[in-house]
């Protein structure tokens, strides 16, 4: 149980929300410090209002009927329960009436407006008068004092203890509702975060069956749409690739196997046969050469896989350089040229100059060699009669770095053509001719690995094989 | 000519220095990169044979190290890492050549007979000579027994490479690396084909042939 609040401490929905209740209690105790100092500076305001109101009054009596109506005022005022504070003097300063006994020197000798604190005990009050006495509570008092046209001394105040009792209560109210919306906001948290956990654990399950072996679960996906969901999705959408790219692999594999299988079976019955006692010198040392050149052609084809598989898996950047096309091209067609020409062939060469690019030069070389020599062959087992031609081309257009090998032999049925372009797939008429039948693959991982494409074109007549890079 | 192999895989090297001894050359064995290290410091040899891989110390630190003491001896790298960027760090650390294995003897043992040569003055020389046959870097002319030949700029680099190296055993890759500059599999018998074109350039109508074919190697320039 503890682990479970363990856990769900370290998700995020009870951080988040442990956060914004911090920062709504800091906010309520600011409004409220607002609040407070607002509230008490109008109370104040009317206290004084108040205070001036009766003193207006008082004098108005005094003025109209006499010192005795205003002592007697004052009497009647005092008597009244609440925070009312009179004193009515002589003019020597002595009390004649009123509820406070004592008051600071100055307040009589300069009439004004003055606070203080005082002993609240009322003389009068029935209640004082009778032992024991408590020690009298400490006031706060605001007063004004002013000179009678009598010549009596008269002091009105508020006692303003009252005022911050006031400003309690608002205080408690608002610690009560702050309090509950904290907790209210605790347990909104802690539920939500039980949700998001439980979807989260519904992907670790999956992910874990997975990593078990079962490639082929998927997360369940909820009707609810959320960011859950597109999460799942995603995730989901990678699987698949990957179980497709397992695929891929497991195929690849059967087919090296059967692909290297073959030659080695040939090696090991070749080395066998020179081992033989019937064996001539003349045996022995020709299927010893025939051994030699079966495992150079392994070689060749363990190096071609090499080849894609890296090239599929993104060479290092730093086999990458800036590369000049068209020299490549030139180059292949030119070394390729006295090999056509003896194979009763033309090779053209129409390469546009100066095309630059950031690419694999090696890689770039080998893909245009493996189209030379692919049309070469498909010329040579068709024992096509007609005149045969291969035209290199290189150009740029619009953006894009063209480079074509276009031959006018028979050509490739538009059924075959994505086809030749898988690992080991030799049509029919070729399986004659020598070659591993990972040339066009090969040239086809090095168009994606260049952000390109590979593709077969009609040539009417015959084939042009396009790679088409982005310059 | 004295020759250090650091190699650790035992039986390859014991081929390897049997073979090299029926080729006239004397053949020091190290199985691990510190040995291989000491011996290569310590004594001097014509060409030093070093695997990338080995125990206790890597090869191209080896040769780094050498390089830096200004031990100038030429380095034949031998490796299974054959992609173009490892051949640029093996070269980059002070190789002189790069052989990917599996390699065939004759291959290996052409690359170092012309390692060695490395070091003497002919590749420095601005004219060669075989037999009646001279060619000019600097004028870029042909001759032989007197009568010009004209050549294609590629066939004269590649008959400017068989001279270079003239008396030696010189392979298609060697000239396919030297001479257009890649690495990559040809596929085809393409370098037979120019080789033929050149000895007819230059051998037709002569009573000794100068460029000869090496059964099962590759070819070679000589009187």
């Amino acid at each position: 149980m503890t682990n479970r609040f363990a856990q769900l401490w370290r998700t995020t929905t009870v951080r988040l929300t442990a956060i914004f209740v911090l920062i709504f209690v800091v906010f309520s105790v600011l409004l409220l410090a607002v609040i407070s100092y607002q509230s008490s500076i109008q109370i104040q305001r009317q206290q004084a209002a108040d205070i001036d109101r009766e003193i207006r009054q008082i004098t108005k009596i005094d003025e109209r009927q006499g010192f005795r109506a205003s002592i007697i005022a004052v009497e009647r005022l005092s008597r009244q329960p609440g925070p009312g504070i009179y004193f009515i003097g002589d003019p020597t300063g002595q009390l004649i009436v009123g509820n406070v006994t004592t008051l600071p020197p100055e307040v009589l000798l300069e009439p004004g407006s003055y606070t203080f604190n005082y002993d609240r005990q009322r003389p009068g009050d029935p209640d004082s008068t009778d032992a024991p006495e408590p020690p009298p509570p400490q006031g706060n008092a605001m007063v004004r004092s002013v000179v009678l046209s009598s010549g009596l001394h008269l002091v009105v105040g508020r006692d303003v203890v009252e005022r911050r009792g006031f400003t309690a209560i608002i205080l408690q109210s608002f610690l009560y509702g702050v309090g509950g919306i904290v907790l209210l906001s605790i347990i909104a948290g802690l539920i939500n975060s039980r949700r998001v956990l439980a979807r989260i654990d519904s992907i670790n399950v999956t992910a874990n069956k997975i990593m078990s072996g079962n490639l082929s679960e998927r997360i369940p996906i909820t009707q609810r749409n959320d960011e859950f969901d597109g999460l799942a999705t995603s995730l989901n959408a990678m699987l698949d690739r990957i179980e497709q790219l397992m695929q891929g692999l497991k195929e690849v594999t059967d087919n090296v196997a059967h692909d290297l299988k073959t030659p080695l079976t040939r090696l090991r019955n070749q080395a066998e046969s020179a081992l033989r006692d019937s064996a001539h010198e003349e045996d022995r040392r020709k299927a010893l050469e025939t051994t030699i050149s079966e495992s150079d052609k392994l070689i060749r084809t363990f190096n071609a896989l090499l080849m894609i598989a890296r090239a599929e898996a993104g060479a290092p950047s730093g086999a990458f350089a800036d590369i000049d096309v068209s020299a490549i091209a030139a180059d292949v067609a030119e070394l390729y040229a006295p090999v056509a020409e003896e194979e009763g062939m033309e090779l053209v060469s129409e390469v546009a100059p100066g095309i630059r690019m950031r690419a694999n030069r090696e890689l770039i070389g080998q893909a245009l060699v493996n189209l030379v020599d692919n049309a070469m062959k498909y010329y040579r087992a068709n024992g096509e009669d007609s005149s045969g031609k291969i035209t290199v081309t290189a150009r740029e257009v619009g953006g894009r770095v063209l480079m074509e090998v276009a031959d006018n032999g028979p050509g490739i049925p538009a059924a075959d053509r994505s086809r030749v372009v898988e690992r080991f797939v030799r049509l029919e008429q070729s399986r004659t001719e020598p070659g591993s039948g990972l040339g066009l693959s090969l040239v086809a991982a090095v168009a994606r690995l260049h952000k390109g494409e590979f593709r077969l074109e009609d040539n009417n007549p015959g084939v042009r094989a396009v790679i088409d890079l982005p310059a | 000519m004295k020759i250090l192999l650091i190699e650790d895989d035992r039986e390859a090297a014991s081929y390897l220095i049997q073979a090299l001894d029926e080729a006239g050359h004397v053949t020091h064995h190290a199985t691990d990169g510190e040995t291989g290290y000491a011996m290569a410091s310590g004594m001097d040899y014509d060409v030093l044979v070093v695997d990338r891989m080995l125990p206790r110390r890597d090869g191209l630190s080896i040769i780094e190290s050498l390089r830096a003491e200004d031990d100038k001896t030429p380095v034949l790298i031998l490796s299974a890492l054959g992609e173009v960027d490892d051949r640029v760090t093996g070269l980059r650390a002070g190789g002189d050549d790069y052989l990917t294995k599996p390699y065939a003897f004759t291959e290996l043992l052409a690359r170092i007979e012309v390692l060695a040569r490395r070091s003497s003055p002919s590749e420095a020389a601005t004219s060669f000579q075989v037999g009646d046959l001279t060619l000019d870097r600097l004028s870029r002319k042909v001759e032989r027994g007197g009568e010009v030949i004209m050549l294609q700029p590629r066939e004269f680099r590649l008959l400017e490479y068989l001279m270079k190296n003239a008396g030696k055993v010189v392979t298609r890759t060697m000239l396919l690396e030297n001479v257009w500059d890649y690495h990559f599999d040809p596929q085809t018998n393409v370098i037979d084909v120019h080789m033929s074109r050149l000895r007819s350039k230059i051998d037709k109508g002569h009573a000794t042939s100068l460029l000869q074919t090496i059964r099962g190697a590759g070819y070679m320039i000589r009187d």
